[in-house]
């Protein structure tokens, strides 16, 4: 406890020193990470803890984001809401629509609850741009953040500053609320909720107070998306934003409570810093994911706390040079599958198949700042090569583990 | 008189093919819902293989070749996803499967997006084909139509004589029923899953080649008709082929017929006296019924829910 406890002290610490250590572009995506990580811990309470596997929850973080636009042009950052609490319109909104939403959803359970909320979420995607009003059309709304309580919120360690204290407030909610009586409960209901109804609990009831907190957190994380970006557009209700939080949260592993905001903070940081260098980022987000759900369920929260547990039995001396091993299994073949999908990116590319259209061979291939022969065998031998190496290295990994259970 | 007539019955044809269209997706679909209690994301990427299969064949090979040939493919696609991955995970439980098919689909579009590029393909109907069939009023109706509506409608023949005539039928029957005692009594489950899965594959796949070419081929389509799909599974009732059947042509139908409508909820309110009212809430009672055609099906799905949970044609709630 006291470990969790110095743990948890020295993590905040170093988020609130985060914007002396970083540079403006990094603070900003920091913004995003913090974001995504609220946002995935919210749809992990839902997911994880409650077991109802929501597909469109961008239409809570959605309308958190909408309500907080209109929040701030309405009021301008006085009164009895300035702009710092903002964010409680978006958990308004998300709370409100998330109870009317849920009461429908989870009529349901399993895969048809999964159904419906994805017909929900599409249902507001594909009616928002009709609603100028309220949604602004195809070009979204923007606004200002106003100055209050003495801050200017023009500078971005104000707004990061700002979001942090939201998301760490959000997240102790959250942890208190999965200590409650009521959060237990929801563990009650993904196990078996025939059994819930038998002791005489109101399972719908609990089903709709699930989602209905799950939609308010995420709609705090639209909201401080929309202060952040001073702007909304509709596409945040786009289902690719569903899809994100689905994919973030079980990478990171819904079994455990920081689980989702590690995937989500880990991916949308990878996002960020691969979005200049590859064009196909969502599909090794999604390969990523594949490869999580079949060889790892827990997620990488389950794969460190099979670490502790590995360290526990055999001491650090195997753990680490297990450790040491399957990370340079993780290297190698992802350095393979990269440079094949790298290589297929540029030779399937239009400007690509215009030259080769023009020239009498196939020309190389600009990759790492390197020509490369699309014929060459050599080309092809260098990620295979490195493809083997790594599945050598894994299997040698995981008969270590093996030897050690 | 007679165009607003031949205007309705065009509609009401259009909608009557593309709700065919939604039965052979959703077909697959509550098949293997039913069979195996799992809802398959990647199904309507199945679909959209097809149609991208057909595409990249038919220069080589011309239009009716490359068709059967992208049913195989999608076919064998799905058999490869059912054995190499979703048998893999099973015993983890439905959710994880469901979460699997979702991360599938989320790879076969980046893939297509990969090799194809972010926009439509250049995927055409056969000149051959570019003929009408017959003209009403003074319109003509595209045979093509006419043909995807016929290959539905065998479709649905074919899989209902062989589900509900045929010993082979009994046996799928069986597995889904109750796959437990169709093992014990020495009938290999796996593979009927397995050979389930794989046609409800490759008749997605049969789909998207053929109506590819009419609508548009785009790296968005899978989603486009997958969401509906999944509509019209839960409207049909879960796992029921003939609520399958029911819901796609009332889906097809009214949404082609909403298009038409140019009304809107404050023209109805008029009626009673209270347009004015109405005008002056705008919002949702001011659009056209014609620009929510898109949400309708939705809105069905959730009135559906609310009054008959199983579906049109469900068993189980």
């Amino acid at each position: 406890m006291r470990t969790t406890l110095s743990l948890v002290a020295a993590g905040v610490a170093l988020l609130a020193a985060l914007p002396a250590l970083l540079p403006a572009g990094l603070l900003i995506a920091s913004i995003q990470m913090l974001i995504a990580a609220l946002f995935a811990s919210a749809y992990g309470m839902l997911s994880g803890r409650a077991g109802m596997l929501s597909f469109g929850h961008a239409a809570y973080f959605g309308i958190g984001a909408f309500a907080t636009v209109h929040a701030m042009n309405a009021l301008g950052g006085t009164g009895l809401l300035p702009t710092p609490l903002m964010p409680l319109v978006g958990a308004a909104a998300g709370l409100a629509v998330g109870i009317v939403a849920g009461w429908f959803a989870t009529q349901r359970s399993g895969t048809s609850f999964a159904m419906i909320t994805l017909a929900i979420a599409e249902l507001l995607h594909a009616l928002a741009p009709q609603l100028k009003g309220l949604f602004g059309g195809e070009s979204g709304l923007s606004t200002m953040r106003a100055p209050a309580w003495g801050l200017g919120f023009g500078s971005t360690v104000q707004v990061y500053y700002l979001t942090l204290a939201w998301v760490l407030l959000c997240l102790g909610l959250l942890y208190f609320h999965s200590r409650t009586p009521a959060g237990r409960l929801m563990l009650a209901l993904r196990e078996n909720g025939h059994r819930l109804r038998f002791l005489g609990y109101d399972v719908h009831g609990l089903g709709v107070s699930a989602f209905a907190i799950s939609a308010m957190f995420s709609g705090v994380a639209g909201a401080l998306q929309a202060l952040g970006n001073e702007a909304a557009n509709y596409a945040v209700f786009d289902a690719g934003v569903s899809a994100g939080v689905v994919l973030n949260s079980t990478i990171g592993g819904v079994g455990s409570f920081l689980g989702p905001a590690l995937g989500a903070a880990l991916m949308t940081f990878f996002g960020y810093a691969a979005s200049d260098a590859t064009q196909s980022w969502l599909l090794y987000q999604g390969v990523l994911f594949v490869l999580v759900m079949m060889f790892a369920p827990a997620g990488l929260a389950g794969l460190v706390a099979a670490g502790a547990r590995l360290v526990e039995r055999r001491g650090w001396r195997t753990a680490a040079s297990v450790a040491l091993l399957a990370a340079g299994a993780t290297v190698l073949l992802g350095a393979g599958g990269v440079f094949i999908v790298e290589m297929l990116q540029r030779l399937c590319s239009q400007d690509y198949r215009a030259l080769a259209q023009a020239a009498a061979e196939l020309p190389a291939v600009r990759l790492l700042e390197r020509p490369w022969s699309p014929t060459a065998l050599s080309t092809w031998m260098l990620p295979a090569g490195l493809l083997a190496c790594g599945t050598v290295l894994a299997v040698v990994a995981r008969r270590r583990v093996g030897s050690a259970t | 008189m007679g165009s607003a007539v031949d205007t309705l019955v065009f509609s009401l044809l259009n909608g009557t093919v593309y709700g065919l269209l939604l039965f052979m997706v959703s077909a697959g679909l509550t098949l293997v819902f039913g069979m195996m209690g799992v809802l398959n994301f990647a199904h309507a990427s199945f679909y959209m293989l097809g149609a991208y299969f057909a595409y990249t064949l038919q220069g080589l090979v011309g239009f009716g070749p490359a068709v059967v040939a992208a049913t195989l493919l999608s076919g064998a696609v799905g058999v490869v996803v059912e054995r190499c991955f979703l048998r893999r995970v099973h015993h983890y439980g439905h959710a994880h499967e469901l979460l699997l098919t979702f991360g599938l689909s989320f790879i076969i579009a980046e893939a297509i997006k990969l090799f194809f590029g972010n926009h439509p393909v250049d995927y055409r109907i056969p000149p051959a084909l570019d003929v009408a069939a017959f003209t009403l009023g003074r319109q003509q109706y595209p045979a093509y139509r006419v043909l995807m509506a016929a290959v539905a409608l065998a479709m649905f023949g074919v899989l209902w004589l062989l589900l509900t005539r045929t010993r082979i039928g009994i046996v799928v029957r069986a597995a889904i029923h109750k796959p437990r005692m169709a093992q014990a009594l020495g009938h290999n489950v796996q593979l009927v899953f397995m050979g389930v899965f794989g046609v409800g594959a490759a008749l997605a796949g049969l789909a998207g080649a053929i109506a590819g070419a009419f609508y548009t081929t785009n790296p968005n389509m899978a989603l486009e008709v997958g969401v509906m799909a999944f509509v019209v599974v839960v409207v049909g009732g879960l796992g029921s082929l003939g609520g399958a059947m029911l819901a796609s042509l009332l889906i097809g139908i009214v949404t082609s017929l909403a298009v038409g409508v140019d009304r809107s909820l404050a023209d109805l309110l008029a009626v009673v006296g209270a347009g004015a009212w109405a005008e002056g809430i705008g919002g949702l009672l001011t659009l056209k019924l014609s620009s929510l055609a898109a949400t309708l099906p939705f809105a069905l799905m959730l009135l559906i829910l609310l009054v008959r949970p199983s579906g049109l044609m469900g068993e189980k709630a």
